[in-house]
């Protein structure tokens, strides 16, 4: 976990390498010189709502027991039949919102078939003929440009085999069958493995933010096919080929580059690039062929006969509309407008994207809205300064994320507020800090103080300070004679003892001001 | 109402006398159904007792359910060995509802396999033999002549026709319960389509499956759908309460004005032109003329109408109806239930075609098959538009029909209350089939061919008004000229159910 902060961390300062990168794709990529690159991308994200598409079974995660979340209808027993969930359409059109997509007045459902033994229907219900919104634009920042969005549509999850190569059987697990999924699809405007990258993680960043999915592609709540294709610019586009399922931003990047070079080694050889759909081998970090476009399955799409067209009306999109979650890009605006610099807006919303996401669009507590929340009527530096080197410091110390914060907003504001009226100092505050981590105790900080005897005593005459002092001075007669004798650097040793013999209720700089006075 | 008055004048038109109203023993309904073959499973003999609560809409009523319709207490086969010995974890809404209202289910009646046929020989239980006899022959009962009780609710509509129960719950797609009632004598009813609760029903074609009512007179299918005319959440393509309420305010209006209390004077039946095909039987149609005598005896206006787009129907019919069970058919796979035969050793079952193969050949009958591979052409990509696609325009025309003769608008497509149009007619009035029951060939399960193809003739007359949705029932007109029972159907707007069944009531 600490792992993947860092790794969050770090990408906070990708920027800088990627201005470099953008600048040299007006031209040409140094990897491929003389090529343009051209990737188009489908995201499935699943819907985090309670209950699936179209049943009012619970949806699972992967840490559920194999097949407990499946009604006759998930498991296509004959005459069940769908009923959509409202909060599914709900969070689409959320997601719509977000992406600026053009949300439908009338959209409709239809049957995908295939057979295969995780779609117990025979048929998926998808939205092929009118999904509920297209168009749309999501920025890339660090690329300078906006992708175009196709479309948005609604459709199930499958549910998931596992083969066992060893007893030659294949166990089929009907928990996510039937779940609500998202099928975002891009318009080939990306032109390079980094703009895709930044393209997937700017969507996971707006699904959570929104609340519609995890957007978690490491536990398959969002999956990525990718259409990627080479031309000399100036020229028809080339061939695309699509790659499936590919589990992380990181592997889909290498994987894109790989498609790449296999199209430009083919083209220089003269070779034509054929139409296919194609894996990607995490190992060899290449794509292989899965399947050819004359193998293509036909899918037989057809109006789904038992659901009646979707109508979402102007009061219900204006309405979500106005209790809309603030999106990362107005986020960091606001963050920014607070007097946080760039890079701790940054940190906030990396950290922030690590946050649980509710059900039917519940907006979990993440370290956004802690730092909203300890800021309000305090000094927002000092407040986001508490967050991200102490408290953030202090976990990743632990192995810990902010997920497994213990530390409530209150008791967070408390701490601050007794150091900022030195009622305790500083010290005693990380000291504090720490106990309540270790503890998981949820004492409020003065109980705690006073416990400890970290508060700082009133001591206004400086009687306190001054015997602090003597007593340093009578324990170390060898160090006090030195510094008599003008050795300035030994000062620090007596100033150490006064601390500990204070347990930190000493003010640093007034007790350096007493011993001096006392060994002049 | 008009009941009182047709009571009065009906003797003359009730030829097939029947006791309706005594219940027969376990014992004698078990040693009937062994000649009709009308029941596959019979509920258990303890709980084979009734309601005690007299005050319940259905109490003492006996009712039989299509095989097709989910019961948690007894198998649902849809009359096929894919799902032979098949317990469904669900009782389906229309059953919950007769249960509920007091009504007591005997058992299940067979059908077509999965609805699919118009004979009910396409069945793992083997086929329905009709319980009619000609009023002439000196045979004992056992051994009558061997006629068809049609399809695909032939062991709905025989189990009424013997008296095995009072009432039949059969599902109705492109004319399955107006058809075995009309070859069994009895009443068939198909409501407006999104009335009943399909909740539970085996799907064959969704956008057409009606659950129907079979009775052994008008009022029992009435008190029936009554019961189950219940909007259900958990089906996604019942009409909505408002839409209810509206069309119900609608027809009761309408039946009003039409003052149908004492004479029929006010009402214009409609003669469509095109349902008389050239496949139709002259022979059946004095029964059709004495109806529309006695209508007219009672004031009724008769007129001819057109509805231009009744030839088509029948392939858009097929079309759709093929399209959507191919859809539908493709869970049964022997992975989560039902029939699973298991590949031979070294099949290569990275395949799946190869693991659902077997189950799916040996599991469905010919005639499942037949539909199936038809639909999965119609819905493939290159035949989408030219199949599919164009059948849907299809029905689209003949809906229009039927908007167009009816003088009452239809309230799935006008929220407000538009002027009648003086012009059209309040019902239709057709024969309910083309011929009357046909032998059954001695030979099992009919051959393909010209057989099949006049099977699917047959439907003409009555997929018009599944393709529309409208309600349409079938009322006994009485013996044809060979002595089996025909029935003329009465159509009506989408909504309009009860006016339907007021008139089957006067023509009863």
């Amino acid at each position: 976990m600490l792992a993947r902060t860092r790794h969050c961390l770090r990408l906070s300062k990708v920027p800088n390498y990627r201005h470099a990168h953008t600048a040299r794709t007006v031209g040409e990529d140094a990897r491929w010189p003389g090529w343009r690159v051209v990737v188009g991308i489908e995201v499935h994200a699943q819907i985090k709502s309670r209950e699936k598409l179209f049943s009012n079974t619970w949806t699972s995660d992967l840490a559920q027991v194999s097949n407990m979340h499946v009604s006759p209808y998930d498991a296509a027993f004959p005459g069940t039949l769908p009923q959509l969930n409202p909060r599914c359409v709900e969070l689409g059109v959320r997601t719509a919102i977000a992406l600026n997509a053009n949300v439908h007045h009338r959209s409709a459902f239809d049957r995908k078939h295939y057979f295969y033994a995780d779609l117990p229907s025979g048929y998926q219900i998808t939205q092929h003929y009118a999904p509920f919104a297209t168009g749309g634009l999501l920025e890339l920042p660090n690329a300078g440009k906006a992708v175009r969005i196709h479309q948005i549509q609604l459709e199930q999850d499958t549910g998931k085999s596992t083969f066992d190569a060893r007893r030659r059987l294949s166990s089929i697990d009907l928990n996510r069958a039937g779940t609500g999924l998202m099928e975002i699809v891009s318009e080939p405007d990306m032109e390079s493995p980094e703009e895709a990258g930044e393209y997937v993680r700017a969507l996971q960043a707006l699904l959570r933010s929104v609340g519609s999915s995890n957007g978690n592609m490491e536990q398959g709540s969002l999956r990525c096919d990718v259409n990627v294709s080479v031309n000399k610019p100036g020229e028809p586009l080339g061939t695309r080929c699509e790659i499936k399922n590919i589990n992380s931003v990181k592997f889909m990047m290498t994987a894109i580059a790989s498609e790449v070079f296999r199209h430009i080694e083919l083209l220089d050889q003269g070779q034509p690039v054929a139409q296919e759909t194609r894996g990607f081998d995490e190992q060899k970090a290449e794509t292989y062929a899965l399947r050819s476009k004359e193998d293509a399955p036909d899918y037989r799409y057809m109006p789904d006969p038992n659901i009646p067209p979707l109508f979402i009306d102007g009061t219900y999109i204006t309405n979500i509309r106005n209790h809309m979650p603030e999106l990362p890009s107005a986020t960091k605006a606001r963050l920014m407008a607070m007097g946080l610099t760039a890079r701790d807006a940054d940190v906030l919303m990396t950290v922030d994207i690590g946050r649980e996401v509710g059900y039917d669009g519940a907006l979990g507590q993440g370290a956004v809205s802690y730092f909203d929340q300890l800021a309000h009527g305090r000094d927002t530096k000092v407040a986001v300064n508490w967050i991200i080197h102490e408290l953030l410091g202090q976990l990743a110390l632990r192995h810990e994320t902010f997920k497994d914060n213990t530390m409530s907003v209150i008791q967070m504001g408390e701490l601050v507020d007794l150091v900022q009226s030195k009622k305790i100092t500083g010290t005693s505050g990380k000291t504090i800090l720490r106990h309540i981590l270790t503890h998981r105790s949820s004492e409020m900080p003065s109980t705690i103080a006073a416990k400890l005897q970290l508060l700082v005593s009133p001591d206004t005459d400086g009687t306190a300070l001054e015997a602090w002092c003597t007593e340093a001075i009578e324990a170390m007669p060898r160090e006090s004679e030195a510094v008599r004798k003008g050795n300035v650097n030994v000062l620090n040793k007596l100033l150490g003892h006064v601390m500990r013999t204070s347990r930190g209720r000493a003010d640093a700089q007034t007790a350096k001001a007493t011993l001096q006075r006392l060994l002049s | 109402m008009l009941v009182s008055t047709c009571r009065r004048t009906k003797p003359q038109f009730r030829l097939l006398r029947r006791n309706h109203s005594t219940l027969i023993s376990r014992d004698e309904l078990v040693s009937k159904n062994r000649t009709v073959n009308a029941l596959v499973s019979l509920t258990s003999e303890s709980s084979f007792s009734h309601h005690q609560d007299v005050s319940l809409p259905l109490h003492g009523v006996t009712v039989a359910v299509k095989d097709n319709i989910c019961t948690s207490g007894l198998p649902t086969t849809c009359s096929s060995e894919m799902l032979e010995g098949f317990y469904s974890p669900l009782d389906a809404t229309v059953v919950e509802l007769l249960q509920r209202a007091g009504a007591h289910i005997i058992g299940k009646a067979n059908c077509d396999e999965f609805g699919m046929g118009s004979l009910n020989v396409h069945s793992s239980h083997g086929p329905v033999i009709n319980p009619h006899q000609h009023p002439t022959s000196s045979a004992p009962w056992e051994s009558r002549e061997r006629r068809s009780a049609g399809g695909s609710s032939g062991g709905s509509a025989a189990a009424v026709s013997a008296s095995l129960a009072h009432v039949a719950i059969g599902t109705d797609t492109g004319g399955s319960v107006r058809l075995p009632a009309s070859y069994c004598g009895t009443v068939g009813f198909k409501p407006s389509y999104g009335l009943l609760s399909r909740w539970g029903v085996i799907s064959y074609a969704d956008s057409l499956d009606c659950v129907g009512l079979l009775g052994r007179n008008v009022d029992y299918a009435l008190r029936t759908f009554d019961v189950l005319s219940q909007y259900d959440s958990k089906d996604p393509s019942a009409a909505r309460p408002e839409t209810r309420r509206r069309a119900s305010e609608a027809c009761k209006e309408h039946v009003s004005q039409l003052g149908l209390d004492n004479t029929l004077q006010k009402l214009k039946v409609g003669i469509p032109q095109e349902y008389f095909p050239s496949e139709l039987d002259k022979s059946i149609l004095n029964p059709f003329r004495r109806t529309v005598d006695f209508l007219k005896s009672l004031g009724a206006s008769i007129i001819p109408v057109n509805m231009p787009s009744t030839p088509y129907a029948l392939s858009a019919y097929y079309v759709i109806a093929s399209a959507e069970a191919s859809s539908n058919l493709a869970r049964y796979d022997g992975i989560q239930y039902g029939l699973r035969v298991e590949p031979p050793p070294g099949t290569d079952l990275t395949k799946t075609s190869n693991v659902y193969a077997h189950s799916r050949s040996q599991g469905f009958g010919s005639e499942v098959k037949k539909r199936i591979l038809l639909g999965t052409y119609a819905l493939t990509a290159d035949a989408f538009d030219n199949y599919f696609l164009q059948a849907q325009r299809l029905r689209q025309l003949v809906r229009q029909d039927f908007d167009n003769v009816f003088r009452m608008p239809n309230p799935l497509r006008s929220t407000h209350q538009h002027q009648p149009d003086e012009q059209g007619v309040d019902i239709l009035l057709h024969s309910s089939a083309i011929r009357t029951a046909p032998p059954l060939a001695s030979a099992s399960p009919s051959s393909d061919s010209e057989d099949s193809l006049s099977s699917y003739v047959q439907d003409v007359l009555t997929v018009p008004a599944s393709l529309a949705g409208v309600p349409a029932a079938s009322v006994p007109a009485g013996l044809a000229d060979d002595g089996w029972p025909v029935g003329v159907s009465v159509v009506s707007q989408w909504g309009f159910d009860k006016l339907v069944l007021d008139i089957a009531r006067a023509i009863e």
